[in-house]
């Protein structure tokens, strides 16, 4: 096998092609290829962008369309033009000057704090570097033949170019899921590998590559056994994706028609489209430490405001559950010095955080989720993590209640808790009519539960949520839950694997919550045994002996099925 | 010259969106238009022709925005600008 070069899985599928190498987005100063002017030429610029737009706008692509619409108007933006020709006046030749007048107004927008402003930052040095290719005289890039695109980054001027009956896939050096090209891929369907560190340099001499978006893998000059790999992989990718999509609008259930809720995990505003589209029917789950890592000070209200007022906005009417923060000792932010904890996960963390001398931090939180709905007129639903107890849910209504002072609070949050400390699972039917909601967490519960170090990689096998004493903790969970007539959902690893989600079908959970990758596995793993055989086979799991037997129980189930299904087609 | 004060309320601020609906309609008037910023920093104006000024004056949501022009037809600039500004440029808002 030819060793891969390992990257980021940013979209699914496999493919083989001959290597197209994007050119560099280059602003070194040369002579002119033309003598045509500045305004001539950012005039073609604004024409081919208005082209673009309309091209991908009438093939249905309008969320691009639209920042091609924006990279028109700045191609003849009135204040980028005058600075180029003061520099030409000056005597810099044309390419510089447009290079330069473009990097000014980028790092201005990249300089401000708003997320959306300063992404704008990318299409404004796309447009220079468009306005320069069109000085030089050189023409767009184009595929001549079926080919995989390989650069460090590609911007949104040159894969919207690219002919995408020719575009089999994209590995990027660098770039992030989030990239407008990894975006791309999905729209399209094709493969795409980013963040593939050494990918380039690997790549000099080749010819051929293969991407497999789905493992993160990138194979270069692929051997023969590599490209039997790759062929297998190909067939079972594109039986997969066939029997996904035909699955995405169908809702999920058991064989004879018994509904749950089917819901997101996302961890950023712009995971919101990706689940949308998967045919998610809420957020069960939004993380929202992205916002606290990697910065200097907290994000303060406003901050958060928009990024909670994107998500609500997003998903409309359907419910989007946000997750206070779970930080504790083990996280090293500077702004929140917490002294170093022998059991971080039994520690000072999350709703902790509040009796421990910050309150505020919680407290901006909060207002910045009320301030969210306001804007959007959308209800948010809150959830807090590690409540142990009544006099936790108690201090829970507190916050909120303080963090409401004042506002005239048009839309009413909806206040639940993640239960994940066994206390509170056993306390089930005590707190339930304390609250609005329960959603359990699987991943924590299961370590609690099993007092098993979830960040120990030699006690993984003891992390299996499928343990018959978890099993019993969610069952009293639902229970309680549904007694006080409170929806009880699901939002750890177990919701998203498939015999995980049968066997919470079975226990009788409302609700799943779990990553859109997972969508197609769960519902055809639900939709394949009736609810009446998935509570037998629960009842059976719960006396079982090991987390492997009930595996095995829900395993042969869907193996049944499968060869049942077989058999009759 | 005409002027014009209003606050911005679409969910997500003046960001491309709405900045082009905006900058498009300021284009058609023949007065000069300008805009500043009066939340984040009332001494920076920026052409209201200009797609990159107006993007790069930062306007986030609940930020209140000064519009003036000066020409023939500011009164109308100033009032259709303000006008399209409290609809939301094309976008939902929140009442």
């Amino acid at each position: 096998m030819t060793t891969p070069i390992r990257g980021v899985p940013a979209a699914p599928g496999v493919a083989r092609a001959a290597i197209w190498r994007a050119p560099e987005p280059g602003a070194s100063a040369g002579t002119s290829g033309t003598d045509i002017g500045l305004h001539e030429a950012t005039e073609r610029a604004a024409r081919e962008l208005e082209s673009l737009q309309e091209r991908l706008r009438a093939s249905g692509r309008e969320e691009e369309s639209e920042i091609f619409g924006a990279q028109a108007m700045m191609a003849q933006d009135p204040e980028l033009l005058e600075a180029a020709q003061q520099a030409v006046d000056a005597g810099t030749p044309a390419e510089q000057a447009v290079h330069l007048a473009g990097e000014a107004a980028a790092v201005a927008l990249a300089s401000l704090d708003d997320e959306l402003l300063s992404a704008r930052a990318a299409d404004v040095r796309d447009v220079a570097a468009r306005i320069i290719r069109i000085l030089r005289g050189e023409q767009p890039p184009r595929l001549e033949e079926r080919s995989i695109a390989i650069a460090m980054d590609l911007p949104p001027s040159i894969t919207a170019e690219l002919d995408p009956a020719l575009l089999m896939g994209i590995a990027l050096e660098a770039g992030s899921r989030t990239a407008h090209a990894a975006i791309l891929s999905r729209a399209l369907g094709i493969p795409a590998v980013v963040g593939a560190r050494g990918l380039l340099e690997a790549a000099k001499d080749a010819s051929e590559i293969a991407v497999d978006g789905t493992s993160g893998e990138v194979f270069i000059d692929p051997d023969a056994e590599t490209l039997a790999e790759i062929e297998r992989r190909t067939a079972a990718a594109g039986a997969e994706v066939a029997a996904d999509a035909e699955l995405r609008d169908r809702p999920l259930q058991t064989a004879d028609g018994h509904r749950l809720m089917l819901a997101a995990n996302i961890g950023q505003p712009d995971d919101a489209k990706r689940a949308i589209e998967g045919g998610a029917e809420g957020v069960g789950l939004f993380r929202t430490e992205f916002m606290f890592m990697g910065r200097a000070t907290a994000p303060d209200e406003a901050t958060q405001t928009t990024a909670y007022a994107k998500v609500l906005d997003a998903f409309g009417e359907r419910p989007v559950v946000i997750r206070l923060i779970d930080l504790g000792g083990d996280k090293d932010l500077p702004y929140l010095p917490l002294p170093r904890e022998e059991n971080p996960f039994l520690g000072v963390r999350a709703l902790r955080l509040a009796d421990a001398g910050h309150e505020e931090l919680v407290l901006t939180q909060l207002r910045a989720i009320l301030a969210a709905g306001e804007r959007t007129g959308r209800q948010p639903w809150i959830m807090a993590p590690m409540v142990a107890d009544l006099p936790d849910v108690y201090r829970l209504h507190e916050l909120v209640a303080l963090a409401a002072f004042g506002r005239t609070m048009g839309v009413q949050p909806k206040v639940g808790i993640m239960v994940e400390i066994p206390s509170v699972a056993l306390l089930a039917e005590l707190v339930a009519p304390e609250v609005a909601f329960f959603s359990i967490g699987t991943n924590d519960l299961t370590q609690y539960l099993l007092a098993a170090d979830r960040t120990n990689p030699g006690l993984a096998e003891r992390q299996d949520p499928l343990h018959p004493a978890v099993l019993r903790a969610i069952a009293g969970v639902v229970e309680g839950g549904h007694a006080a007539g409170i929806p009880v959902a699901v939002c750890g690893e177990m919701a998203g694997d498939p015999a995980g989600a049968m066997a919470l079908a079975g226990l009788g959970i409302d609700e799943l919550s779990m990553d859109a990758g997972a969508f197609g596995a769960v519902k055809r793993a639900v939709g394949g045994a009736t609810l009446g055989e998935l509570q037998e086979a629960t009842r059976h799991a719960m006396h079982a002996e090991s987390a492997k037997e009930v595996r095995s129980i829900f395993d042969s189930m869907r193996g049944t099925r499968a060869e049942e299904r077989e058999a009759v087609g | 010259m005409a002027e014009a004060t209003v606050e911005l309320r679409n969910p997500s601020g003046l960001h491309a969106r709405p900045a082009a609906t905006f900058v498009k309609a300021a284009t058609g008037f023949k007065s000069d238009i300008r805009v500043v910023n009066l939340t984040r920093d009332s001494e920076k104006s920026a052409a209201a022709k200009s797609m990159l000024g107006v993007l790069g004056l930062g306007v986030s949501h609940g930020h209140s925005i000064r519009i003036t022009a000066e020409g023939d037809d500011a009164d109308d600039a100033v009032r259709t600008l303000r006008e399209m500004v409290e609809a939301g440029l094309g976008e939902a808002i929140a009442e």
